[in-house]
């Protein structure tokens, strides 16, 4: 068996794959880079699976933090691993969005799947999850709660700043002076939808167009997203933990290769 | 070379002259002769002529940020109002002038700026500033960015005409006569230096290597400073004579690892993050063969043609339109049979940084060659992610490794 | 039409530039032709028999333009750029981009690219302004006649040109005698006001607008005392403060609202995007291009023009002086070099010589005014004038 670790900065993700190449589990767990989180995916992961780790023929780890873990054979970036995740679980896509907690992404797929191209957020925290955190600690919810919340808004409340720091300060304002917290998450996800499309717009923005990463979970943000690109978002099957299923199936082929 | 005594070295030599070039300018204070402050791509040639003494912010701030020094300036121009988004060159050099002294290396203050246009915009205002501040007199010499393909003519004739007036402001200030046959002389000597600082450079095309461009930013210090003397001549044609002795022998950049993927840097160095930024490229065995600053200071012309002098340091890749740009990038891709290209979106330089998005998608389609834009700045450490750069030069390197059908596959 | 109609008239132009551009052409029958700041040389353009336009970015969603330029880059510029992907300035028949600083240079280079249903035609000015400077301005000013012949289709003769500058320099004549009559007037007018009548000057024939802003400068001057009579922009109110702007520009408006609502009034300005276009009067003598060449060398003070003596604030203190102002307010476009590197001196120059400065730091695309509010607000009580409403009148 094969296994793919993705160690994000907020989450850890694991993935094993079978000798066939099917996928036999995914697994996600609530905390990242720094923490045990990652073993706590991998066991969960093995456990789905009904494998232990000495079944794991080969393991590949991505995300943030793939340098400092030890039990990889290989580690790669998370933009291999989301592109090769995403060819494995479905076919003609050509873009994919990845809204993670540190950094998001506008992946440019070939023809045959590989990247072709990429671009990345600028330094800081605009345009990433970390953007929709700071806005759910001012909204007072859960990161997971903000769709359903948004799901209610009639008007979206423009949050014009673009670093994440000054549109904290803006929308306690916006809510002091009686705005709706409905309508401040959907400006929220307004605000992160744009700045992902101005992302896709520097590599050229192709259809199929597949959403990747924790982000993808949140219906609203994808719908703002599908409106501002002026086209369909698809969102990823296990979009969460599709990083550490490209990794897997790295995994998978390498091993293979090695033979 | 005579092999019978142990030669010295282009590294020590480097060292050597970089020392000589500090301690000429502190001696000359100390004298009570002149010191002038000049932007680095400039007409030294008539600053060596009048035998002034120069030092050069840029290499200075450089060095500071390398030293990882540069915050403590950074914080003394920002008390004073400069803004975080100003060019980090300028504000190091802006608090170096108000602290006066630094770790890394310290320069006596100016008593004449030297500016020239060619190389940004914004060195005009940090020069006009600067001469506000010091009360020093300021010549500059505007050079129009080229919105056209070549050097307009009215533009160099308007440059040849500001050469001229530098000549007749830099006569009233030294009170002395420039010396039109030392001109010459210096002119020719500097074109010899570029020639060498080219030739050396242009050996990187050579596969493996022989040169780490890391190293070529620390020899750029003294294309900088020293172009237009005897020794910045020696010290070139001897780096370049090392080189050729390494490709001839087919050795590559490092003796510790193989070069296996060639990249060109867009932009100047992330130099407080500069171990950080070589270590991670190293890493993945890729080795950064070129960037723009080779043609940037191969400032060739004629002897006494002011005209065609103007036009060399106007002919600049900061100073030139798109078209030129992605040109002479697919030019260097074809030539230095890159893998790759890092773009440096170096916060200090939006000069370089607002054509950097339309290069890239240019020079990414003339060639096919993988690239990739990472943040940082030349010598602000706050602009920088250790994280996000290693994420995204792996991401290179995979994309490369792709390209030549690799990935373990 | 009565000069409190007049005012309403250039204010609504000024609101909607995209409806006022259009009407022009309608009206006119004229092209137009979109000028980047700073400077252009529209007398050339006006002289072609097409009427230049400003383009002084305006408020959109950033979105295309991040496909060209990072975000930082300044609002104005990325908006522009913006604007001209989303085909907002389909009236305009090309754009002169003069090149000021280095986010302009690449606006322009990119504009190639992004926009080429919309020529656009570099001009780079001289920063030393000097002989060499004068000589070269007059063949870049002859070239870029050249360039605006070919794209428009027109001869210019000599005799247009002079009568081109004429024109505008009646305007300029106007639009000083306008703001002199704000500053004699102080609180006729409100900041916002003022602005907007300022900035209808870019969406208009510069022969038409002269003529309705001197109807606006007398009315002012006959205008009663007491009147109280209410009308847009026209509110006779109290104020406690009188201040000279600087920067830019004063956008977003909103601002200008909280300087009113602070009882700060406007009475002179620095602003690139105002007094700077029109403050220098022509020389007497001289060709055309002598005249177009010096009008600019005459210019001092100017962040996008090189000034070694750095005159800038020796300019603002003389103008505290002259208007007998209390504080020096500068609308700070963010990630503008050249306003950002003149900052620290000018300020230091007004701080030393007893004039408070505020910096308030602006984005045109800013929808939070909260905090400059408060710093307006804070700043109106440090100068020792209580709010409106608790203070019994000011010092009009």
């Amino acid at each position: 068996m094969f296994a793919g670790i993705d160690i994000g900065s907020s989450s850890s993700k694991a993935a094993i794959i079978g000798d066939d190449g099917r996928l036999l589990s995914v697994s996600v767990h609530n905390q990242g880079a720094g923490t045990d989180g990652h073993r706590q995916a991998l066991e969960r992961a093995l456990a789905l699976a009904g494998a232990e780790r000495s079944d794991i023929r080969f393991l590949v780890a991505t995300g943030y933090g793939r340098m400092r873990y030890e039990g990889a054979d290989r580690q790669l970036t998370e933009i291999s691993c989301h592109a090769k995740g995403v060819a494995w679980l479905t076919s003609g896509a050509r873009t994919i969005i990845d809204v993670g907690g540190q950094d998001s992404k506008a992946i440019k797929l070939d023809a045959a799947g590989n990247v072709a191209n990429f671009a990345m957020n600028e330094k800081c925290a605009a345009g990433t999850g970390r953007f929709l955190e700071v806005m759910a600690r001012v909204l007072d919810c859960r990161v997971d709660e903000l769709s359903e919340i948004a799901a209610a808004s009639v008007k979206e409340v423009p949050i014009s700043s673009v670093c994440a720091v000054f549109a904290e300060s803006e929308v306690i304002s916006r809510l002091s002076s009686g705005e709706r917290p409905e309508d401040v998450a959907r400006g929220a996800h307004v605000s992160i939808a744009r700045r992902i499309a101005g992302l896709a717009g520097r590599i050229g923005c192709q259809p199929e167009i597949v959403m990747t990463g924790g982000v993808a979970l949140n219906g609203d943000a994808v719908a703002c997203l599908s409106k501002e690109l002026g086209h369909e978002v698809l969102v990823a099957p296990h979009a969460q933990a599709i990083g550490a299923v490209g990794a897997a199936a790295f995994a998978w082929e390498m091993a293979r290769a090695a033979k | 070379m005579n092999m019978n005594e142990r030669s010295v070295t282009s590294k020590e030599l480097l060292k050597k002259l970089t020392a000589l070039h500090y301690e000429g300018a502190a001696k000359a204070k100390a004298e009570g002769r002149p010191v002038v402050w000049a932007t680095s791509i400039s007409p030294q040639e008539l600053l060596e002529t009048m035998d002034l003494a120069t030092v050069y912010p840029e290499n200075h701030a450089a060095a500071i940020g390398a030293r990882k020094e540069a915050l403590v300036f950074i914080d003394e121009a920002e008390r004073d109002g400069y803004s975080q988004d100003i060019c980090s060159y300028a504000r190091v050099n802006i608090g170096y002038a108000g602290v006066g002294k630094s770790e890394a290396q310290d320069i006596p203050l100016p008593d004449l700026l030297f500016c020239c246009g060619n190389i940004c915009g914004t060195v005009i205002k940090w020069y006009e500033n600067l001469a506000k501040e010091l009360r020093v007199p300021m010549i500059f010499i505007d050079m129009p960015f080229n919105h056209s393909f070549h050097v307009p003519a009215h533009s160099r004739a308007y440059m040849r005409g500001q050469i001229e007036d530098a000549i007749e402001q830099l006569e009233a200030f030294t009170k002395r006569r420039f010396d039109r046959d030392k001109f010459s002389e210096v002119m020719r000597l500097s074109n010899a230096t570029c020639e060498w600082w080219k030739k050396a450079t242009d050996l990187a095309k050579a596969k493996p290597s022989p040169l780490n461009g890391f190293d070529m930013f620390n020899y750029m210090a003294i294309i900088v400073c020293m172009r237009g003397s005897k020794e910045g001549y020696e010290l070139f044609k001897l780096w370049h004579d090392e080189l050729a002795a390494k490709a001839a022998a087919g050795m590559g950049p490092w003796s510790s690892a193989e070069e296996k993927y060639r990249v060109m840097w867009d932009g100047i160095a992330c130099w407080p993050h500069l171990s950080t930024t070589f270590n991670a490229l190293k890493k993945h065995g890729i080795n950064m063969v070129t960037s723009s600053y080779p043609e940037s200071w191969n400032l060739r012309y004629e002897t006494n043609d002011l005209e065609g002098m103007a036009a060399a340091y106007s002919s600049i890749y900061a100073n030139r339109n798109l078209d030129y740009d992605i040109g002479y990038m697919k030019k260097l891709v074809d030539e230095f049979r890159l893998d790759g290209i890092v773009y440096h979106s170096n916060r200090s330089c939006k000069l370089m940084d607002f054509r950097q998005y339309e290069v890239q998608r240019r020079v990414g389609e003339l060639t096919g060659v993988p690239s990739v834009i990472f943040d940082g700045d030349q010598t602000d450490p706050r602009s920088f992610s250790e994280a996000q750069y290693e994420t995204r030069i792996q991401a290179l390197a995979e994309m490369m490794e792709r390209g030549k059908g690799g990935m373990g596959l | 039409m009565s000069y409190r109609e007049t005012v309403t008239k250039l204010r609504e132009r000024a609101l909607d530039p995209a409806k006022s551009a259009a009407a022009l052409t309608r009206e006119t029958g004229k092209p137009l032709i979109g000028c980047f700041p700073v400077y252009a040389p529209e007398e050339i353009i006006y002289a072609a028999g097409a009427l230049p336009v400003g383009m002084w970015g305006g408020k959109t969603e950033l979105k295309l333009a991040d496909r060209y330029l990072q975000s930082f880059c300044c609002s104005v510029m990325r908006a522009n750029l913006e604007l001209g992907l989303k085909g907002s300035y389909g009236a305009l028949r090309g754009v002169v981009i003069p090149t000021f600083c280095d986010s302009l240079k690449c606006v322009c280079e990119n504009w190639k690219t992004a926009v080429p249903q919309l020529p656009a035609l570099p001009i780079v000015y001289p920063q030393n302004r000097s002989a060499a400077g004068t000589l070269y301005m007059k063949d870049e000013l002859a070239r870029f006649k050249g360039e605006a012949e070919k794209l428009l289709r027109v001869n210019i003769s000599e005799e247009a040109l002079m009568a081109a500058w004429e024109t505008y320099e009646d305007c300029r004549a106007a639009q000083r005698g306008f703001v002199a009559a704000v500053a004699r007037h102080a609180g006729a007018i409100d900041a916002e006001t003022r602005h907007l009548i300022l900035k209808a000057a870019y969406f208009s024939d510069r022969a038409e607008y002269a003529r309705l802003l001197r109807v606006i400068t007398e009315g002012l001057a006959s205008e009663a005392e007491d009147s109280t009579e209410a009308s847009p922009g026209i509110r006779r109110r109290a104020y406690g403060i009188k201040a000279v702007l600087t920067g830019y520009m004063s956008e977003p408006a909103e601002i200008l609202r909280i300087l009113d609502e602070n009882g700060v009034a406007v009475v002179g300005d620095d602003l690139a995007h105002a007094s700077r276009q029109f403050r220098v009067a022509g020389r007497r003598e001289g060709c055309f291009w002598e005249l177009m060449a010096g009008r600019m060398a005459d210019q001092s003070g100017c962040a996008f023009l090189y000034d070694p003596n750095k005159s800038r604030g020796r300019n603002l203190l003389h103008m505290v002086r002259e208007a007998d102002a209390d504080a020096v307010i500068v609308f700070m476009m963010k990630f503008c070099d050249p306003e950002e590197f003149d900052y620290p001196i000018y300020r230091k120059e007004l701080e030393a010589a007893g004039v408070p400065v505020l910096c308030l730091e602006v984005d045109q695309q800013t929808d939070s005014f909260e905090q400059i509010r408060t710093r307006v607000q804070s700043f109106a009580e440090t100068l020792g004038t209580a709010p409106l409403g608790v203070r019994a009148g000011g010092k009009a």
